[in-house]
C-alpha cells in the first residue's frame, strides 16, 4: 500500500498527516494566502525530503491526496468572489435580501446589513410559476430571460444563480432557463437551485445557491490549478476533497456544488475526533478545538459527527447544504481583555495573528488571553512557542494587566486571573448553549481537546461540565488534517417530496430514490468504486403538520446501491409514522397521538469506508510517575504555586502526571488542573481524569 | 384587578435579602449561566411546539424572575415580549401562600388586568428553589398561541369591547401540583381553544419550563442560594448604573411627541399616543400624561404591563446595546401611564387588538422624542401593519386552517444615523422567522403571486428607508379573510428631517368587477380565486433627503428602490443615461443647482 496524505489549509498554517500503512507523520508549514496551492506544495515537497525520496517517486507513490480547504470560506469572509446575478420567480425578487426577517442581533439597531452578494440590480426575474405539485401554471417566458441575461452582461456578471419557484418539483423552468443563460452568456458559471439544494424552502434553497454561484469560480479555479500543480509532480489519482458534511468526494462532484466545500476543515476535525474516540472506547464526544481566534465545539454521538441541514448561518449566509455542525465562540488566544462599563469581557474581538498578543512582540498593545496565560506562568518565556518558531515577550504584559486592574479596583495578576476566568466561563455557556435543546448532557460525554489552546483549558471546562475525562491526542495540532484521512467517500443529497404520511406515493419515492441512486452510482464510478462496494443509506425526513423542522431517520441500509424493495415495505402499513413517532420520542420526549406525520423528503447517504489511520488504545505499559526536571511559578486556579513543568520529549507511554503540572508539547501545551492527572497511553496521547 | 393592582405590581422592589458578597467576575459568570438556562428552556420550547408561530416564527420567550418579581434574566424572544414578563409573575407571587406554591408546580397566566399583555400571549412558569425551600429564582417561558377561545378563531375580534369576547382570561393558573400534571386543569384549557396543536404547545411550555428549572436549581446548589441572590443584585445594580451613565451623558430637557394611530377599529380617528421624555442628570422620565382617553374607542386599549414594556424596548433600542437586560432597566426609568386611558385602561377592556396599536405607537414616540438627544441610536422598534391578512378556511375533513399571513415581506425598516434601512423589518424583530411560499402552499389552498418591494415606498433621507413590499396572495378555495388597516394617514415616522414612511394600503378581490380597497376593517368571504393585495409601509427616512450622497441616490435608481423621478424631486439628484442601460451617472453640477433652487423654494426640508 502507498502514502495517504491529508492536508488542512488554515489562515496561518498549512497543516499535513501523512500515512503510510498505519504511521502517521505530520507536518506544518506557513498558508500562502496569495496561492494556496503553493504552500500545500512546499509541504509535500518537505514530506518527500522526510522520506528520502524525490518529490515525483514520492507522489507517484500516493494512493490519495485528501484536502480541506477554507478557499470557500475565505471568499465570504472577504466578499471577493465572482460578480454574481440572481434570475428567480417573478414576485421573489427580494427574499434573498429579507432573509425572512432574520437578523444577528435583536438590540443593536446599529447592526449593518451583510455585504450583497447580489444586489437587487443583479437580482433579475422572470414570469413563470410551477406549483407545489408539479404543475405548470405559469408558463416560462423565454424572451424574458433573454432580457434578464442582456441586463446580466450588462453589469459584467461572470456567474448566476437561478433559483425558481418549487423547481425541486419540476425543474423544467429552472433547466430551461439555464439552457438560454448559457447560450446568451458563454462562459459564466451557473448554479441551478434544484441541483444545489432541492428542497423548500424558497430563502434556504435560494441563498445556497447565490452562496454557491458566488464562491464556485474561486473554488473551482483553486481546485484545478492545485490538480494541475500536483499531476505535474507526479501525482496520478483523483483528489479527494473534503465536505461540510464530513465525507470527501472527488473534485469532480465538488465542482458540481462548490459550495460543499464551506467549513471542511473543522469538519475534518470533527470526523477526526469521532474515528480517535471510538477508537478508544469513547463513542461520545465534546470536542472543543481552540486556536487564535475561535473556540469550536463540535459534537460526536455514538460514534459520528453527524451533519445537519438546518438554519445553517454561515458569514451572514444561510447555506443550507449538510454540514456537521461546528458551533464558534469568538475566543481563542488572541481574544482581547477589555473593561466595558465596569464590567471585564474577553473576545470576541481577537487581536488575530498580526499584531497578535502583546507577548509576540510584534505590536500588539491590547491585552490577550494567550498575554494572560504568561502572566499567570501557564506558558513560558523561557520556553518555544509554536513549535520552536518564536519566544515569548513579557514586555508590557504585566502594564497592560495594571491599567485593567486599575479600573476593576484591583492588581494585574488579579485582572489576568479574571480573565482566564471569564474565557473559560464563556466557553462553557457555549457549550451548554450547544447541547441546548437536544437532550444531552454533557456529563455524560468525554471531552476531546485539540487546536493549540484546546488543552490549555479542556480540564477547567470539564470540571464545570461535570465531564471527568478529557482526551488530548498527540497529533491535535494538525487533528483538521489528520481528520480528512478518516473521512469516508460520501454523498450526502437529498429531494423534497411533502405528502401526509398516509397518502405515500410509491412511484414518487421509488423514482426519487432511484434517481439519487444514479448519481451516487455515476460519482462512485468516476472515483473507481463499484456500486456493490457503496453502502447505502435510505432515508426519510418527516415531521408533525405545523413543525419547521424535520427529523431525519433511516427508512433502510443496504450493502449495495439499486436495491429499492424496502420502499413497497414503508408505503404499506404505517411504518413511516411508526418510525418518526420513535424519533419523535427520542428527539423531544412526546409523540402526538392521534395526528398524522408528512414526509417532507428523502435523502441518500451514500458511502464506502476509506483505509484510516490506526488508532492504538490501552494502558499496556506500566504505570510510572513522571518526574519533573523543572518547575516555574504558575496560577492554575488556586492562588501561584511552583508548579512541575514537563517537555514532551521526557514523557513515554504508562507515565503518570498528578497536577499541577504543566506539559509543554511541540505546538501546545497541556494543563494538568489541581484535582485532575493525566496519563500518557500506548498511543502518546494523554488521557486526563479526574483524581478526586 | 384595578388600578391599584397595577401600581402595585409595577411598584419597585428591594434587592433579595443576603449578607454574601460576590466579585463583580463571578456574578458575570452565575448570569451567564441563569442566561443559558433561558436558553435551554427558549431552545426546548422551539423543538417540541407544534404550531408554527412557536416554532417557525419564533414568537417565545424566557426569562427569569427572582423572588421579589424581578427580571434577573433574558434570553430569545423579542424586547416587546421580554419587558412584560414580570408583573404576571408578581401578581402569581403576591398568591403564593393563598395557591399554595411549592417545588415541582407550574403555573400559567395571561391575564391582561393581572399583569400581562395580550390573551394569546401565555406565560407558562416555574418556581426554582434552593435545598432548603427557599424559593429563588421562577422560570418563565411565554409564547403566543394561535388562539383563546373568544369568538373569533386567532384571539382577534374587531369589535370586541370587552376581554371576555376574546376568550378565557387565566390571573394564575396551577398546571402542575408537586410535579403532579391537574389533568382537569389542563383538559379545561384544551377544551378552550380550537388549535389541535394548543395541547402539544402548553405540553412544550410545561416541558421547557421544568427543563429551565432544573438548571436554574443546579446553578444554585453549585453557587449557593446566597453567592446567586448576590450576583443578581449585583447585575440589577450594575446595570442600572450603566443605563443611568448613558442618560447622563444625554442633554437635559424635556422631549415631547404625538403619534397617531389612524383610527380604532370601528372608525374614531386619530387616535393619540402623546409622550414626554425628560432628562435630569442621570433620570429618564417617560410621561405618557395627554395620550387618548375617549372611552367609546374599539380595540385600541394597550394592557398596563405591555406600555412599561413598549416603553422599556425603545429606551433600550437608544442605548449601547451590550447593557444587560434585567430589572435595573426598570429602576434608572420612571414610566408614568396615565389611568383611564388607552395605556392603562380600566379593567375588562379587550386587548388584543391593543399590543399591535397604540402599543408600537408607544414605541414610535418615544423613538420621535428622544431623536432629539440620542440621533445615533434612534430607530424604532415597531411593526406598524395593523394586522397581517390572515386567512381561514376549513379542509375536507371541517378541520380548520389558518394561514397567518406572516409572510416574507418588508415593512418598517427605518433608517439609523448612517445606516440606510434593510432587510425586512427593525431589528427587534429578528429572531422571528416570516413564513415562505413553498411551505405554505404545500399546505393551504393559497397562491403567493408577489412580495417585491415597491419603489419609492420607503422613506426618503440622507440615509433612507427600505421600501416597503406588496404581498399580493390568491386564494384556491372560498376562505373567510380578516384585517384592520392603519398607518395609511399617519405612517411610520422618518426623524430628524427624514421623510415619512410611505402608507400601508390592502386590496381585496383584486382584477375583479367587486375589488375593493379596505379602509378601516374587515372580516370578508372570498370566492376561490380571489386575489389580495397588502401594500407594506416602508421604513421612515433619517436626515433631509438634500443631503443623501448623490452616488447613493444612484445606486437607489440602479436598485429600483427609488425611481429616477423621486431621485429628482425627492433627493434633487440629476443623473444622465439610463437604467435600462445601466449606465446612470450623478450630474454634479446640474445636482448641485437642482439642490440650491429646492433648498431656497423650502420644497424639500433642508439640513
Amino acid at each position: 500500500m502507498g502514502f495517504r496524505i491529508g492536508i488542512d489549509i488554515g489562515g496561518t498554517f498549512t497543516d499535513f498527516a501523512l500515512l503510510e500503512s498505519s504511521e502517521v507523520v505530520l507536518h506544518k508549514n506557513l498558508s500562502t494566502p496569495e496561492d494556496r496551492s503553493i504552500g500545500v506544495m512546499r509541504g509535500l515537497e518537505q514530506l518527500a525530503r522526510m522520506q528520502d525520496v524525490p518529490l515525483g517517486d514520492f507522489l507517484g507513490k500516493c494512493d490519495a491526496i485528501v484536502h480541506a480547504t477554507t478557499i470557500a470560506d475565505n471568499t465570504l469572509i472577504e466578499m471577493n468572489g465572482a460578480v454574481t446575478g440572481l434570475i428567480t420567480t417573478e414576485g421573489f425578487r427580494d427574499e434573498i435580501e429579507y432573509r425572512r426577517g432574520f437578523k444577528e442581533s435583536i438590540w443593536d439597531v446599529r447592526l449593518p446589513p451583510p455585504q450583497e452578494i447580489t444586489p437587487r440590480r443583479r437580482r433579475l426575474t422572470v414570469p413563470e410559476r410551477i406549483l407545489f405539485d408539479g404543475s405548470v401554471y405559469t408558463p416560462l417566458d423565454e424572451n424574458a430571460v433573454r432580457e434578464c441575461c442582456r441586463r446580466l452582461k450588462k453589469q459584467g456578471v461572470e456567474s448566476v444563480a437561478i433559483s425558481l419557484i418549487f423547481s425541486f418539483v419540476n425543474p423544467a423552468h429552472e433547466t430551461r432557463v439555464a439552457e438560454i443563460v448559457a447560450q446568451e452568456m458563454p462562459g459564466a458559471h451557473l448554479s441551478l437551485s434544484h441541483r444545489v439544494l432541492p428542497r423548500a424552502p424558497e430563502y434556504e434553497r435560494t441563498s445556497t445557491t447565490v452562496v454557491d454561484a458566488y464562491v464556485a469560480p474561486r473554488v473551482t479555479s483553486y481546485l484545478e490549478r492545485l490538480v494541475d500543480r500536483l499531476k505535474r509532480a507526479g501525482y496520478r489519482n483523483r483528489l479527494l476533497v473534503m465536505q461540510a458534511s464530513g465525507g470527501v468526494m472527488t473534485k469532480e462532484y465538488i465542482e458540481g456544488s462548490p459550495v460543499r466545500v464551506l467549513a471542511s476543515g473543522p469538519a475534518g476535525g470533527a470526523v477526526g475526533s469521532a474515528h480517535v474516540g471510538v477508537a478508544k472506547g469513547y463513542p461520545n464526544l465534546l470536542c472543543v478545538d481552540m486556536g487564535g481566534t475561535s473556540y469550536d465545539i463540535s459534537l460526536v454521538m455514538n460514534g459520528a459527527a453527524p451533519a445537519e441541514t438546518g438554519w445553517n448561518m454561515h458569514h451572514r449566509y444561510l447555506v443550507g447544504v449538510p454540514m456537521v455542525k461546528v458551533e464558534t465562540l469568538g475566543a481563542g488566544g488572541g481574544s482581547i481583555c477589555r473593561v466595558n462599563n465596569g464590567a471585564l469581557t474577553v473576545g470576541p474581538a481577537s487581536a488575530g495573528a498580526e499584531p497578535g498578543p502583546i507577548c509576540y512582540g510584534r505590536g500588539g498593545s491590547e491585552p490577550t488571553v494567550t498575554d494572560a496565560l504568561l502572566m499567570l506562568g501557564i506558558l513560558s518565556a523561557d520556553s518555544p512557542f509554536a513549535g520552536g518558531s518564536f519566544s515569548l515577550k513579557p514586555e508590557g504584559v504585566e502594564a497592560a494587566f495594571r491599567r485593567i486592574g486599575a479600573e476593576m479596583g484591583y492588581g494585574p495578576e488579579q485582572a489576568a486571573f479574571d480573565s482566564w476566568r471569564i474565557v473559560n466561563a464563556n466557553m462553557t455557556q457555549a457549550v451548554r448553549r450547544t447541547t441546548a435543546g437536544k437532550g444531552i448532557d454533557p456529563k455524560d460525554m468525554v471531552m476531546l481537546a485539540f487546536g493549540g489552546n484546546g488543552p490549555v483549558f479542556a480540564a477547567v471546562q470539564a470540571e464545570d461540565l461535570g465531564i471527568e475525562r478529557v482526551l488530548v491526542p498527540k497529533a491535535s495540532p494538525a487533528f483538521s488534517a489528520l481528520g480528512t484521512l478518516a473521512a469516508r467517500l460520501s454523498i450526502d443529497e437529498e429531494r423534497s417530496y411533502i405528502a401526509p404520511a398516509d397518502t405515500l406515493d410509491t412511484g414518487r419515492l421509488r423514482s426519487l430514490w432511484s434517481e439519487l441512486d444514479r448519481r451516487a452510482r455515476g460519482f462512485f464510478a468516476d472515483a473507481g468504486i463499484s456500486p456493490e462496494k457503496v453502502t447505502a443509506q435510505y432515508q426519510m425526513k418527516m415531521r408533525y403538520p405545523g413543525q419547521n423542522w424535520s427529523l431525519t431517520f433511516d427508512a433502510a441500509i443496504n450493502s449495495g446501491l439499486g436495491d429499492l424493495a424496502f420502499v413497497d415495505e414503508i408505503v404499506t402499513g404505517s411504518r413511516a409514522a411508526e418510525s418518526f413517532n420513535q424519533r419523535h420520542m427520542e428527539e423531544y420526549g412526546h409523540i402526538r397521538e392521534g395526528e398524522t406525520p408528512e414526509v417532507t423528503g428523502v435523502r441518500l447517504v451514500a458511502y464506502v469506508e476509506m483505509p484510516a489511520p490506526a488508532v492504538r488504545r490501552g494502558f499496556s505499559a506500566p504505570k510510572v510517575a513522571a518526574r519533573a526536571t523543572r518547575t516555574r511559578r504558575a496560577n492554575l486556579g488556586r492562588g501561584f504555586e511552583e508548579t512541575a513543568v514537563f517537555r514532551s520529549s521526557e514523557l513515554r507511554p504508562g507515565h503518570e502526571i498528578v497536577g499541577p503540572a504543566i506539559i509543554e508539547e511541540t505546538f501546545t501545551t497541556i494543563v494538568i488542573y489541581p484535582g485532575w492527572r493525566a496519563h500518557v497511553d500506548d498511543a502518546g496521547d494523554y488521557e486526563l481524569t479526574r483524581t478526586g | 384587578m384595578s388600578f391599584e393592582l397595577n401600581e402595585k405590581l409595577a411598584a419597585r422592589r428591594p434587592p433579595l435579602p443576603t449578607a454574601a458578597t460576590v466579585d463583580p467576575v463571578t456574578a458575570s459568570i452565575i448570569r451567564g449561566a441563569l442566561e443559558t438556562a433561558c436558553f435551554e428552556s427558549c431552545e426546548h420550547l422551539a423543538r417540541a411546539a407544534s404550531s408554527a408561530i412557536i416554532n417557525q416564527s419564533n414568537e417565545r420567550n424566557a426569562s427569569l424572575i427572582d423572588a421579589h418579581g424581578r427580571l434577573a434574566a433574558v434570553a430569545i424572544g423579542t424586547p416587546h415580549l421580554t419587558f412584560v414578563s414580570q408583573l404576571p409573575i408578581r401578581y402569581g407571587l403576591m398568591m403564593l401562600e393563598e395557591f399554595d406554591w411549592g417545588p415541582g408546580d407550574v403555573f400559567v397566566g395571561n391575564d391582561p388586568d393581572h399583569g400581562g399583555g395580550h390573551l394569546p400571549d401565555y406565560l407558562v412558569y416555574a418556581p426554582a428553589y434552593d435545598d432548603s425551600g427557599e424559593l429563588i429564582l421562577i422560570q418563565v417561558l411565554q409564547a403566543h398561541q394561535g388562539d383563546t377561545g373568544g369568538k373569533d378563531p386567532g384571539g382577534f375580534t374587531l369589535e370586541a369591547t370587552d376581554i371576555f369576547t376574546e376568550g378565557l382570561a387565566i390571573p394564575c393558573l396551577k398546571l402542575l401540583h408537586r410535579g403532579e400534571k391537574r389533568r382537569d386543569v389542563i383538559k379545561l384549557l384544551e377544551r378552550n381553544n380550537r388549535f389541535p396543536s394548543f395541547a402539544g404547545d402548553l405540553a412544550a411550555m410545561i416541558s421547557g419550563v421544568q427543563r429551565g428549572v432544573t438548571m436554574v436549581e443546579q446553578a444554585i446548589r453549585k453557587w449557593g442560594p446566597n453567592v446567586i441572590k448576590a450576583a443578581i443584585n449585583h447585575n440589577i445594580e450594575h446595570t442600572e448604573r450603566c443605563l443611568r451613565a448613558e442618560i447622563a451623558e444625554w442633554r437635559d430637557g424635556t422631549y415631547e411627541a404625538d403619534v397617531f394611530v389612524d383610527h380604532d377599529t370601528q372608525g374614531l380617528k386619530d387616535v393619540k399616543v402623546h409622550v414626554a421624555c425628560t432628562v435630569k442628570g442621570d433620570q429618564l422620565t417617560v410621561d405618557l400624561t395627554g395620550s387618548d382617553d375617549r372611552p367609546e374607542l374599539v380595540g385600541v386599549w394597550n394592557t398596563f404591563g405591555n406600555t412599561r414594556s413598549y416603553v422599556m424596548t425603545q429606551v433600550t433600542a437608544s442605548v449601547d446595546p451590550s447593557i444587560v437586560k434585567n430589572e435595573g432597566l426598570f429602576n434608572a426609568v420612571d414610566i408614568i401611564v396615565p389611568r383611564n386611558t388607552i395605556l392603562q385602561p380600566p379593567p375588562n377592556k379587550p386587548a388584543a387588538l391593543g399590543s399591535f396599536h397604540p402599543a408600537v405607537e408607544i414605541i414610535e414616540a418615544v423613538c420621535v422624542a428622544l431623536a432629539a438627544v440620542v440621533p445615533a441610536r434612534s430607530c424604532p422598534q415597531v411593526y406598524k401593519i395593523g394586522m397581517p391578512n390572515a386567512v381561514i378556511g376549513q379542509d375536507e375533513k371541517g378541520r380548520m386552517w389558518l394561514d397567518q399571513g406572516v409572510d416574507a415581506r418588508s415593512m418598517d425598516s427605518s433608517a439609523v444615523q448612517g445606516i440606510d434601512g434593510w432587510g425586512s423589518s427593525c431589528v427587534g424583530l429578528g429572531n422571528l422567522l416570516l413564513a415562505q411560499a413553498e411551505d405554505a402552499e404545500s399546505r393551504f389552498p393559497v397562491i403567493n403571486l408577489s412580495r417585491e418591494m415597491t419603489t419609492d415606498a420607503g422613506g426618503a433621507g440622507q440615509w433612507r428607508g427600505q421600501p416597503g413590499s406588496l404581498n399580493v396572495k390568491k386564494v384556491l378555495q372560498p376562505t373567510s379573510a380578516m384585517a384592520w388597516m392603519v398607518s395609511a394617514e399617519h405612517p411610520l415616522r422618518g426623524l430628524r428631517g427624514g421623510d415619512d414612511a410611505g402608507p400601508y394600503s390592502n386590496r381585496f378581490e383584486v382584477g375583479t368587477e367587486r375589488e375593493y380597497k379596505v379602509g378601516l376593517s374587515v372580516y370578508a368571504r372570498l370566492p376561490a380565486g380571489a386575489v389580495i393585495a397588502y401594500q407594506h409601509g416602508g421604513g421612515g427616512g433619517f436626515g433631509p433627503p438634500l443631503l443623501r450622497d448623490p452616488e447613493a441616490v444612484k445606486n437607489d435608481v440602479l436598485d429600483e428602490k427609488v425611481s429616477l423621478a423621486a431621485a429628482r424631486d425627492k433627493y434633487g439628484v440629476v443623473l444622465t443615461g439610463t437604467l435600462e442601460n445601466y449606465d446612470l451617472e450623478v450630474d454634479f453640477a446640474a445636482t448641485e443647482a437642482l439642490r440650491h433652487a429646492m433648498r431656497a423654494a423650502g420644497t424639500s426640508q433642508a439640513a
